[in-house]
């Protein structure tokens, strides 16, 4: 007989503790590109993406990522990114992505 | 000899006003924030006399306690003494710690009255009552009163004004401090449907202010929406964002709770990574909204100004955007923000206003 669902499981922990010290690379990725911390999380990276259509990448969410300490989350999805530049040329704020992402992809 | 001339000038200031009251028309103004002591300027200063009656022991309403205004980081007491300066005209009385309960028309007169059975008469009445911040306690999920680390907006410009005590260590080396947007606005369970207005870049001003005085200091922002909509307003939040390095974090504060050492523990959806997020802090701001002071409720010609209760409103307008102050047609007129939440400035503006339209109706052209 096959396992039965009742209807319910477990996931990691998702929650987000911010008690936890800040990793130490978050600094040096900011003193690289400083222009990520103007991020506002508007959304339009990520309505441009070429990549995002088929990986799911949406720029703004990896800067939350970042903002929350969660840097390996970060880097894996950063991996997605192909360099286009689309996302660059629309964001309101002005930030450097595509250096941005390749730091992140880096990590 | 200086006491004697000063005897001399107010007897001839009393000689000047006893002639003047018999021609003069006169403004009763309720309030002596800064709508109050605005409509007072400009209309002493178009020859009107004026009586102000402010239920505090002493005039400024809220600006009397504010450190800096946003967005220019102007000291509040730099505007307030230019107001009073102003207000020291020989055409205006100010009377404080004199609360009106009860106003009536009648003979063409507006009568004020006060528990003390004071009685006052003007040709024109105008209510400048302002705001009341929303008592925080309501919102019994956040602690306020409970937890020492929990303050106000409010309470944090007495900090900001050396006139309370940090609730944490101040030799602390990063103290965590959580500024929480919207307490008892955009919230049917408050019966606040409205958004304050002022808070969002409030909250903004007050970070800044918080990481000048505490550099190293991590500063966390709860919002829903960063509603910046002055000019200078959003630059300042970019300001926070990129030069101070205040965290924004979207999601509404669902409940703070008691953590080791007077510490708060802090906990909200996470709303731009979906996920829930929690933190400790060594001092939890609630950015209070606007709430209105007075009720008037009108039965014939008799106005009643009672305190407010729950969707008790501001002071409702009929002109639609065409705007103006006047109430009633019989002379009464409302200004500032008892209106509805306004900025400094807006409130500034509109009693400017108001005493243009006074004026217009003591001449008899309204």
């Amino acid at each position: 007989m096959s396992n039965r669902s009742f209807g319910y499981s477990v996931s990691e922990l998702r929650g987000i503790n911010l008690d936890l010290e800040m990793p130490v690379e978050l600094e040096s990725l900011y003193l690289k590109e400083p222009s990520l911390r103007n991020c506002i999380a508007c959304g339009n990276c990520a309505a441009v993406c070429s990549a995002g259509n088929y990986t799911g990448l949406q720029f703004y969410r990896l800067n939350v990522l970042a903002s929350r300490g969660l840097l390996r989350e970060m880097a894996k999805k950063a991996e997605a990114c192909m360099l286009c530049g689309k996302c660059q040329m629309t964001c309101p704020r002005g930030v450097n992505i595509r250096h941005g992402i390749l730091l992140m992809a880096q990590l | 000899l200086v006491s004697l001339l000063q005897a001399l000038k107010s007897l001839r200031y009393c000689l000047y006003r006893k002639i003047e009251l018999m021609t003069q028309q006169k403004v009763a103004i309720i309030g002596a924030g800064p709508a109050g002591l605005q409509s007072a300027i400009s209309l002493a200063e178009m020859g009107f006399l004026v009586q102000i009656f402010e239920k505090e022991e002493r005039s400024g309403g809220h600006l009397a306690h504010w450190h800096l205004l946003f967005p220019d980081m102007q000291p509040a007491s730099e505007v307030l003494d230019a107001l009073m300066q102003q207000a020291l005209h020989p055409n205006i009385d100010i009377i404080t710690g004199a609360e009106i309960t009860t106003i009536k028309h009648f003979g063409g007169k507006w009568k004020l009255t006060n528990c003390d059975s004071m009685d006052y008469q003007a040709d024109a009445l105008i209510v400048a009552s302002g705001f009341k911040l929303f008592n925080a306690g309501q919102k019994e999920e956040y602690g306020h009163g409970i937890y020492p680390s929990v303050v106000t907006s409010d309470e944090l410009e007495a900090l900001f004004n050396h006139q309370r005590q940090w609730p944490f260590n101040e030799k602390l080396k990063s103290p965590k401090i959580g500024l929480v947007h919207c307490v008892g606005s955009r919230d049917a369970k408050c019966g606040n449907l409205y958004c304050s207005k002022v808070c969002c870049v409030t909250a903004v001003k007050q970070a800044i202010e918080l990481k000048k005085i505490f550099p190293a200091a991590q500063v966390y922002s709860f919002y829903m929406d960063m509603r910046m909509f002055g000019l200078g307003y959003e630059e300042l939040y970019q300001q926070a964002q990129v030069d101070y390095k205040v965290q924004f974090i979207r999601g509404r504060l669902s409940e703070a709770s008691p953590a080791d050492y007077g510490r708060i523990q802090v906990k909200a959806e996470d709303t731009l990574m979906g996920r829930p997020l929690k933190l400790t802090l060594d001092m939890l701001v609630l950015m209070v909204g606007m709430t209105p002071s007075v009720v008037l409720s009108n039965g014939g010609l008799s106005v009643e100004l009672k305190t407010q209760n729950i969707k008790a409103g501001f002071v409702k307008m009929s002109n639609g955007a065409l705007g103006g102050s006047l109430r009633m047609k019989s002379g009464l007129f409302v200004t500032g923000a008892c209106k509805g939440p306004a900025t400094l400035p807006d409130v500034i503006n509109d009693a400017k206003a108001t005493a243009l339209e006074t004026r217009k109706y003591l001449k008899g052209v309204l």
